[in-house]
């Protein structure tokens, strides 16, 4: 049985066509070294179907003659293990992040810190005003002095009532700007819509390069990419579809927020239309069980103090402003006075009351002129409402710190998670120069083989042609 | 331990190193700059609660002291006026005395009247003391003068008593009830240091020597006697704001030395760990200067 004399030219090629492809794979693997959310891509290669070679005669068995190797696919290398487990973290990391951005933004409006002048010693300056009316309490300076300070006092009880829960557009709560945050991010143009119409479309080109037979490495790393994106905002679950097409429930949607096309046509995107038992909730509401950004804000939307705690803080400053107004007018009354001196009943509330400054204002300091009033005022000092306040700027505080840690130790669980998955799927470029030089020397060897059966068949040609000439 | 390490990872590692590194120099900084260890409430929350307690007790400490002060000022004031009268009754008991004799001359006897009338009107004068603006013998009307000049002798404050509060629930009375000395006068009848010297005046013009021996002299006693009872009590009353106000100092520094240990950074625990931290951060940006740099591409050959 003959061998045909050119199939080790074939044989040759094949090789060199292999290690062809592999080398630029490689080279675009180490292009690629950082480009975000690539996977790297290996060359899959089998042995070509071998050619039978029968029994030449007795003693001798039918064989099969390699003809060289097939360049099956170009994979990514991917595992979605890891993609599900990355996400589920990330999903919890947009959680803490925003938890801790907000409450944060409460500490500071509180103003309890080495640097600023919070409630607390406005309240001490209040006290000591009375302290120095009670000395002198017929002089006009040292009421002034009372009700400018005392004015200040509730000023920034009421902008800082203002500043959590207050419902003035001007200057938006930080309950509105939640609100405000959670309706930028699903309206159209929108980061989740965004994220949604990117899946969407890559879903139709995926399905489409899948249908011709190929494999779409670069737009699943892109698919991967806006998945991993939308994860920051709320759980993201995925169904791959035989087509290559995924489809993406959001959290507890009751529509999944992308549906996969059937075939290679396009599929829809359900849009979030606000939050469940919302007035606004509209046909495909997510409560803050979804988590992430936007579950968080949900919950920092809430005015319900039990459900948000910057609705809790601004509770406990209601409470705090109600117990002085109360305590400081009964110890008025009970002291002798006649005039009450705060107005109001919460901290968006209370002032001074207007009677008492515009006549202090006019130079008249009959409504003031008691000692007994001022040092029944000036005992309450260390009261109740002092009491609950440095109460509050302690929870404010644990609950910062709190979110602070969860957020701290979260990152590092993403981290480590995208190690794991950077382990698998990154490209090592010290592997992919060992890779270049095996399948530089592999194509170089290809190469010698062809040079090889070339100069055979030349002696073949020459000498054996030569002699039937 | 994961299987394959990619030259992205060990950048992202070692930025992330770097920046933690960073960050808790930062923090080391920020103590050390403000001199504070809780610049927010949320490091450390109950240190907070604690500082915001303790400058409410430190600033209350801070109004005691000044009550105390302010209180003193207003007791001394009262215990000099009451001195002057006290040295003016005793003048007109000694007049009294020489009148009782029966010895002195009738020109001698108008003349002890006229200074007994001269007396009336220096303690009316006495009793109208002011301090800082205020009337301190009018009760709580301060700002009306407690006698007027001349013949009405009628009390014109009230019986309100002035208080400084000097400790946490402490309160005192700073002010003496002047008019229960000195009455309203010989109009009212009511045995005052005023109704005594006035019927006095009258019995020595009169030469009425019987009743200056008797009744007078028992009356103006009762009212020194009266007077002395007075002064002991604002002796007393400034006793008790002495000792206050060193309580007072003692609460304060002992607040102070709290508030400095909760608040206060230690500079050398934080100049200590400023070092350890900056060692560190430094060593995590020579490291990435390495680490980076290194990969196979170094050792393989241009040619190969």
């Amino acid at each position: 049985m003959a061998i045909p004399s050119l199939t080790g030219v074939e044989t040759a090629l094949s090789g060199l066509e292999a290690e062809q492809a592999a080398l630029d794979t490689t080279g675009n693997n180490i292009d690629n070294a950082s480009t975000p959310g690539y996977s790297e891509e290996v060359v899959n290669l089998a042995g070509s179907t071998p050619e039978s070679i029968p029994a030449t005669g007795a003693g001798s068995q039918s064989t099969q003659l390699g003809t060289g190797v097939d360049l099956e696919s170009i994979t990514r290398v991917r595992d979605q293990f890891l993609d599900t487990q990355y996400r589920a973290q990330n999903t919890q990391l947009g959680n803490d992040t925003t938890t801790a951005t907000q409450l944060s933004d409460a500490q500071t409006a509180l103003g309890e810190s080495s640097s600023t002048t919070g409630i607390s010693s406005q309240l001490s300056q209040f006290y000591s005003d009375w302290n120095s009316l009670a000395d002198n309490p017929s002089s006009l300076s040292a009421q002034q002095a009372l009700v400018d300070d005392a004015t200040t006092l509730a000023q920034s009880f009421n902008s800082l009532s203002s500043q959590l829960t207050g419902t003035q557009t001007q200057s938006p709560s930080l309950v509105t700007q939640a609100a405000q945050q959670f309706s930028a991010l699903t309206a159209s143009g929108g980061q989740l819509l965004n994220d949604a119409n990117e899946i969407n479309s890559l879903n139709q080109d995926i399905s489409q390069a899948i249908a011709s037979g190929q494999s779409p490495n670069q737009l699943e790393d892109q698919r991967d990419s806006a998945l991993d994106d939308l994860s920051t905002l709320g759980q993201v679950s995925t169904t791959t579809g035989a087509n290559g097409q995924v489809t993406v429930n959001f959290g507890d949607a009751s529509e999944p927020l992308v549906a996969a096309g059937s075939g290679t046509a396009l599929g829809t995107v359900n849009a979030i239309t606000g939050i469940t038992g919302s007035s606004s909730a509209g046909s495909n509401p997510i409560s803050s069980a979804t988590g992430g950004e936007l579950g968080a804000l949900i919950t920092l939307s809430s005015t319900d103090p039990s459900v948000n705690p910057i609705a809790g803080y601004s509770q406990s400053l209601d409470t705090v402003a109600n117990d002085l107004v109360t305590d400081v007018n009964h110890a008025i009354s009970a002291a002798g006075g006649t005039t009450a001196f705060f107005t109001g009943d919460s901290a968006s509330t209370i002032a001074v009351n207007s009677t008492l400054s515009s006549a202090v204002k006019s130079g008249s300091t009959t409504a003031l002129n008691s000692n007994a009033v001022a040092t029944a005022v000036a005992a309450l000092q260390g009261g109740a409402p002092d009491q609950s306040y440095a109460a509050l700027v302690e929870q404010v505080g644990d609950d910062v710190k709190t979110a602070q840690t969860s957020q701290t130790n979260q990152q590092a669980v993403v981290t480590a998670t995208e190690d794991q998955r950077e382990s698998v799927s990154g490209v090592s470029l010290d592997q992919e120069m060992t890779n270049l030089i095996s399948e530089q020397r592999g194509y170089q060897a290809s190469a010698q083989t062809l040079n090889t059966l070339n100069s055979v068949l030349n002696t073949l040609i020459s000498e054996v042609g030569s002699a039937g000439m | 331990m994961l299987d394959r390490i990619t030259e992205l990872m060990s950048s992202q590692s070692t930025l992330e190193g770097i920046q933690s590194d960073l960050g808790a120099l930062s923090t080391t900084e920020q103590e050390l700059s403000t001199g504070y260890k809780i610049n927010e409430p949320s490091d450390d929350p109950y240190g907070a609660s604690v500082v915001v307690d303790l400058n409410s007790q430190l600033s209350a400490l801070s109004s005691y002291a000044s009550n105390i002060s302010d209180g003193t000022a207003w007791l001394n004031t009262a215990g000099s006026a009451l001195s002057e009268i006290t040295n003016m009754a005793q003048t007109a008991q000694e007049l009294v005395v020489e009148g009782a004799n029966g010895t002195n001359s009738t020109t001698d006897d108008q003349s002890a009247a006229d200074e007994v009338n001269q007396l009336i009107a220096s303690i009316k004068q006495a009793a109208n003391t002011q301090y800082d603006g205020n009337y301190i013998f009018s009760g709580t009307a301060t700002s009306t003068a407690p006698y007027q000049a001349g013949s009405d002798d009628t009390y014109q404050g009230n019986d309100g008593s002035i208080t400084r509060t000097i400790g946490p629930g402490e309160t005192v009375q700073v002010n003496t009830n002047l008019s229960t000395l000195l009455g309203n006068g010989s109009a009212a009848g009511d045995g005052g240091l005023l109704d005594t010297l006035e019927t006095i005046s009258s019995d020595l013009s009169a030469g009425n020597v019987s009743a200056l021996g008797t009744t007078d002299l028992q009356n103006i006693q009762t009212n020194l006697n009266t007077l002395e009872g007075m002064q002991a009590n604002v002796g007393a009353t400034t006793n008790r704001l002495t000792d206050a106000s060193s309580a007072v100092t003692t609460m304060q520094s002992s607040d102070q030395t709290e508030l400095t240990s909760t608040e206060d950074v230690n500079m050398a625990q934080a100049a200590t760990s400023y070092t350890a931290d900056e060692a560190s951060y430094n060593a995590a940006l020579q490291a990435g200067a390495q680490i980076v740099q290194e990969s196979l591409l170094n050792f393989l050959s241009a040619g190969a």
